[in-house]
């Protein structure tokens, strides 16, 4: 059984009536000791699902899924007591800016000594221990004096050091971490990536990584998510998934990325940008920006089905050389329609 | 304005040894420190040139943008434009110059006054530097720039509340190109856009470039995105540069360790266009209290005593110029 299983996961802000979903039916699943990757551009549902997960979508938002079991335990339908146990404890989450998770007006200490003190107790002396052993462990210099330090005295590395000593400090076993190098320069990038996979393979955690950057989900994660605009549009495999994209999303994010195209060229690019609330297109959201789409993407929107092995939400999964199948002839030129 | 015509034989923008530092305050009783922003950086720019200034956070990249611009003026060290000095202008001579370079700043949404028209946003630069234009004439100038950068001319009397982070960046685009400047400071300008979002913006600063032959200085951290886009790539290391080449041949092989630890780092989706080597350890060291000799040794693989001692000085190596007592034992 898996670690963490998500059936159509779906939250909707707004009115009753008119709902506007961040993320459409998403499901997928983390086993212990997998790294999971959900790559997306900004507005595809990738950090709202996960905050989702973690109970963390207040009112007005709504939260609806098939399934949503944390070892089996349905954490929908439990007590709110009974999932702020497990929140904090045995799933965690990392956030984006570790310079804004941080609270100003407490030393490092008191704030990983707090989340010791909910979730483990023991005595104040224990909880010192412990936190000292976590600054070690997510490779702090010199972590005694930095335990009295204030946030406002550590760089962005250091501080989301900080923030993930803070995370592991319960032994979870379930890592969200949503876009946790975004702020940091590609030296600490490399640093942060090391360590969150170095601890994920020596406690076989489960870890769940965020990230806009194609490159960084592809050397990092086992198996990829491809989200847009709320929905799933393709998962599978880190070294096929990019490597032979079968949904055209994927395929044109790889295409514009600079590393793909040769010298001085013009880059291939997407024309437009992600649907927002009031322009979601009635047929496949990718409809209006993709080079294959024809009437029935417009009219119709597509389910999740299996390809080859990889689950692509597309009426006309690519192939192996990058066309559309089941596609008419002139249509798989690449032309829009 | 004969004197900013360019000049055969004379490059466009020329830095000799350009100095910033900034006294900073420590504290009470405590003594008062210097911050060597930019120690000596030079190089020369030609139109239609790229040039990528490259280096993790506190290296120097924007303290030196602020420089180009003639923001702020530098400590010592000459700054040149078309052979004329500009380092130490009055305030109304400097006025003059900086219309010839323009910048665009990395996040579109904190550069655009949220309460002014995109058509007041572009009109202000020309009403500023361009006095002998008439109201007709700027409106003119403003749409033309307008269709230039691909923004449709019903966007004029929109805010940019209205727009998205891709053509955000657009306005601001137009803006440092209304008065067709000959140098564009970019700083990392596509850093807070989305991947489909960010090739729209490149292929359009290349577009321009072709067509108004104006050079860039482009300040990134993105090192695909540098290959793509620049002629020449600058690496620097607090304050100082540590390698400065050709594109390509730096890519294909970088020399001082630095720049290949700053390759190492980034991420790559082939597996092919790796490179190998140890990742950094550390973090950069406080530009207050630099570590003597060559500021990158504590964190070099390949450090000796010597590079604890004695501060290397860039020379031209295969082609090239590095900072590194080392570069023919470990190239």
């Amino acid at each position: 059984m898996a670690l963490l299983e998500v059936k159509n996961l779906t939250v909707e802000f707004g009115s009753e009536d008119k709902p506007f979903r961040a993320v459409d039916s998403v499901s997928y699943s983390v086993d212990r000791g997998e790294v999971l990757g959900i790559v997306g551009e900004s507005g595809s549902g990738k950090s709202v699902s996960s905050l989702a997960v973690m109970g963390l979508i207040d009112f007005p938002g709504r939260v609806t899924a098939d399934a949503l079991t944390f070892d089996g335990q349905d954490l929908l339908g439990m007590p709110a007591k009974r999932r702020r146990e497990i929140t904090g404890k045995d799933i965690a989450m990392i956030f984006q800016d570790p310079m804004s998770a941080l609270n100003p007006c407490f030393t490092v200490e008191a704030q990983i000594m707090e989340a010791l003190k909910v979730h483990e107790g023991g005595t104040k002396k224990q909880r010192r221990e412990r936190t000292l052993e976590l600054l070690n462990q997510v490779g702090i210099p010199d972590p005694k004096s930095r335990m009295t330090a204030y946030p406002h005295q550590l760089s962005g590395g250091m501080s989301q050091r900080i923030v993930i000593a803070m995370a592991i400090a319960c032994k979870p076993r379930l890592l969200i971490a949503d876009e946790p190098t975004t702020a940091l320069d590609v030296t600490i990038q490399a640093q942060i990536i090391d360590l969150l996979l170095k601890l994920q393979e020596d406690s076989d955690m489960g870890l769940l990584l965020i990230t806009h950057d194609l490159a960084l989900v592809s050397e990092a994660a086992n198996r990829i998510q491809v989200m847009y605009a709320g929905q799933l549009f393709e998962s599978g495999p880190a070294d096929s998934i990019f490597a032979a994209p079968r949904h055209p999303y994927t395929q044109a994010l790889l295409e514009a990325l600079p590393e793909r195209s040769e010298g001085h060229d013009r880059l291939r690019t997407i024309p437009g940008v992600v649907p927002g609330q009031y322009d979601r297109p009635t047929g496949c959201l990718l409809a209006p920006r993709c080079r294959y789409a024809n009437e029935s993407c417009i009219s119709a929107r597509p389910e999740v089905t299996d390809f080859n092995g990889r689950d692509v939400r597309c009426f006309y999964p690519l192939n192996d050389q990058g066309q559309p199948t089941g596609l008419t002839a002139d249509l798989a030129t690449g032309e829009t329609v | 304005m004969s004197f900013l015509d360019t000049k055969p034989g004379v490059p466009l923008l020329e830095s000799d040894d350009l100095v910033r530092h900034y006294d900073v305050n420590r504290g009470f009783g405590k003594p008062g420190a210097t911050v060597k922003a930019l120690d000596g950086v030079s190089f020369t720019l030609e139109a239609k040139k790229t040039l990528a200034v490259v280096g993790e956070s506190g290296c120097g990249k924007s303290t030196l943008g602020r420089q180009l611009t003639l923001i702020e003026k530098p400590s010592a060290g000459a700054l040149k434009i078309n052979g004329h000095a500009v380092g130490n202008l009055s305030d109304k001579d400097a006025k003059i110059f900086r219309r010839t370079v323009q910048m665009i700043f990395q996040n579109p949404y904190g550069s655009l006054n949220p309460r002014k028209k995109v058509g007041q946003i572009l009109a202000e630069p020309v009403l500023l530097n361009m006095d002998h234009l008439g109201r007709k004439e700027r409106e003119e100038r403003v749409r033309e720039t307008m269709a230039k950068v691909g923004l449709r001319p019903e966007f004029f009397q929109r805010y940019p509340h209205m727009f998205s982070g891709g053509q955000r960046q657009r306005i601001a685009i137009a803006r440092a190109l209304i008065l067709e400047p000959k140098v564009i400071v970019a700083d990392e300008p596509v850093s807070a856009l989305d991947v489909s979002v960010q090739a729209q913006v490149l292929n359009l600063m290349m577009d321009l470039q072709e067509e108004m032959n104006v050079a860039y200085v482009f300040i990134s951290h993105d090192l695909s995105v540098v290959r793509h886009i620049a002629d020449d790539v600058m690496v620097m290391y607090l304050g100082r540069v540590a390698e400065k080449g050709p594109t390509e041949e730096i890519f294909a092989k970088p020399l001082h360790p630095y720049t290949r630890a700053l390759l190492a780092s980034a991420p790559k989706i082939d597996p092919a266009h790796r490179v190998k080597a140890e990742p950094l350890t550390g973090e950069l060291p406080s530009p207050i209290n630099p570590p003597s000799g060559c500021a990158f040794h504590k964190r070099c693989p390949f450090a000796t005593e010597e590079c604890a001692k004695v501060r290397p000085e860039l020379r031209n190596f295969e082609g090239r110029e590095v900072a590194c007592h080392r570069v023919e034992e470990i190239a």
